[in-house]
């Protein structure tokens, strides 16, 4: 029998094109993370008081933390819905393989969620009065880490499949995966602010997202198809 | 010819089968009769790989189909209550992303014709969120109709005619009747009485079931 041999870079965009567009019919769902960073960011100084120097000394890990708490909740609907309404089962019962899928949906994820952060976070930087000459390391430093934490997501994602109480579950289990690139994406930021070289800091970044880039669509693979085996 | 020798299926701790034997003839429509919650739809999912088997086969013509499950998937289209269709996005959509996943050629009459073959064509571009019942189980049947186009030897329906009106149930037979004309097998999970077209097997589990369900 002559089978069509599958395109799989093909498959692959265009299940990245399918997720985009599904989530940016509900904007509503991206506006209010943008709107909940944005609370974080403002909250912040508010609770520190008028004076600069102290601010100095939090402001990066502030905008770290305030995306990773951001994004947090939104990752769980990365694959929530397709499970539920059957899209998952549909995939699995199709030749393309489950793991391009995931990378798809993690990837798609990142285009759609956390690109818009990143280019309004000059806005943050300067609300929280960071120097412009580390506006743009934030913005790479930023762009890197939030593809990981995407990577991270959607593993818990597929763990929590069809568990109750699942988005509180969650963040109990990604936080610790997330650490890493917290220390190291805050890094990049704090050694411009000391005058040295963000490099060291930047490539360890870029490794624990080459990391979890390779493990997340395997592990995630497997969650899943025990989620739809039940 | 599909051969089902001696099956055990649990579904979390529960044993739904446990030595299940029966054969499924090519080119017929096979019913599974079942009370509720006797495993009809658990038996649709593990010929359809989704749920795995924890002893047996499954062999198709002689040949185990999850040795090549690959090739089993895309011989195959399974629907179930779920249909798979995403509210963000029109039934025409819908229908598109799911042949590019099957890797099927994707032109805009198949997909007219598809969708006609339903009945779906005047809500082509509506969104899944906007439908009734009825509408999404007929937008997730017109899938159905790219069998005739593409290398599809089983149709795996779980309660197809749920939801569906009379005009809808009758293109449902059409489409049916066709494909077995085609020399495709269709298994049909389902409590209703009577069948969808004339000839058909069945395939009672209640009476093939060795252990009751715990």
């Amino acid at each position: 029998m002559n089978y069509k041999e599958l395109n799989w870079i093909y498959l692959f965009i265009s299940h990245i094109k399918r997720d985009i567009l599904i989530n940016s019919r509900s904007l509503f769902d991206i506006v209010s993370i943008f709107g909940f960073m944005l609370l974080i960011i403002i909250l912040f100084p508010m609770g520190i008081g008028p004076i600069q120097e102290k601010l100095d000394i939090v402001s990066n890990a502030v905008l770290w933390i305030g995306l990773i708490i951001a994004i947090i909740p939104s990752l769980e609907k990365m694959i929530q819905r397709d499970y539920t309404n059957g899209w998952l089962d549909q995939i699995a019962t199709s030749p393309i393989p489950l793991e391009i899928v995931l990378l798809a949906k993690s990837i798609s994820h990142w285009i759609i969620v956390i690109i818009p952060l990143i280019i309004t976070s000059p806005i943050f930087a300067i609300l929280l009065g960071l120097e412009f000459n580390q506006i743009p390391w934030l913005i790479l430093s930023m762009s890197i880490g939030g593809l990981s934490i995407c990577f991270i997501g959607i593993i818990g994602a597929a763990l929590i499949l069809g568990a109750r109480r699942g988005n509180v579950l969650l963040p109990v289990i990604i936080l610790p995966l997330i650490i890493p690139i917290l220390i190291f994406g805050v890094g990049v930021n704090e050694s411009i602010k000391i005058g040295l070289s963000p490099l060291p800091n930047l490539f360890l970044l870029i490794a624990f997202s080459l990391i979890y880039l390779v493990i997340s669509p395997f592990i995630s693979a497997i969650l899943i198809r025990i989620a739809i085996s039940r | 010819m599909l051969n089902l020798k001696n099956l055990n299926i649990h579904r979390g701790s529960r044993i739904v089968f446990s030595g299940l034997n029966a054969e499924i003839k090519t080119s017929t429509l096979t019913l599974i009769k079942g009370k509720n919650g006797s495993g009809k739809s658990t038996l649709l999912r593990t010929i359809a790989g989704l749920t795995p088997i924890e002893g047996g086969e499954i062999n198709q013509n002689g040949v185990n189909i999850f040795h090549a499950k690959e090739q089993w998937v895309r011989k195959l289209i399974f629907i179930d209550n779920k249909n798979g269709l995403s509210d963000e996005l029109t039934v025409r959509e819908n229908l598109l992303t799911w042949v590019k996943i099957k890797g099927w050629d994707t032109n805009k009459e198949n997909l007219v014709l598809a969708l006609e073959s339903v009945g779906m064509q005047k809500y082509m571009n509506f969104y899944i969120s906007q439908c009734s019942d009825g509408l999404k189980k007929r937008a997730a049947l017109a899938r159905l109709y790219f069998s005739f186009f593409n290398e599809v030897d089983f149709w795996l329906l779980d309660e197809p005619t749920n939801a569906l009106d009379h005009s809808s149930y009758l293109l449902l037979q059409s489409l049916l009747s066709k494909f077995i004309k085609m020399k495709g097998s269709i298994l049909i999970a389902s409590h209703d009485k009577k069948s969808l077209i004339k000839d058909y097997d069945t395939l009672d589990i209640d009476k093939l079931r060795n252990v009751k369900t715990i």
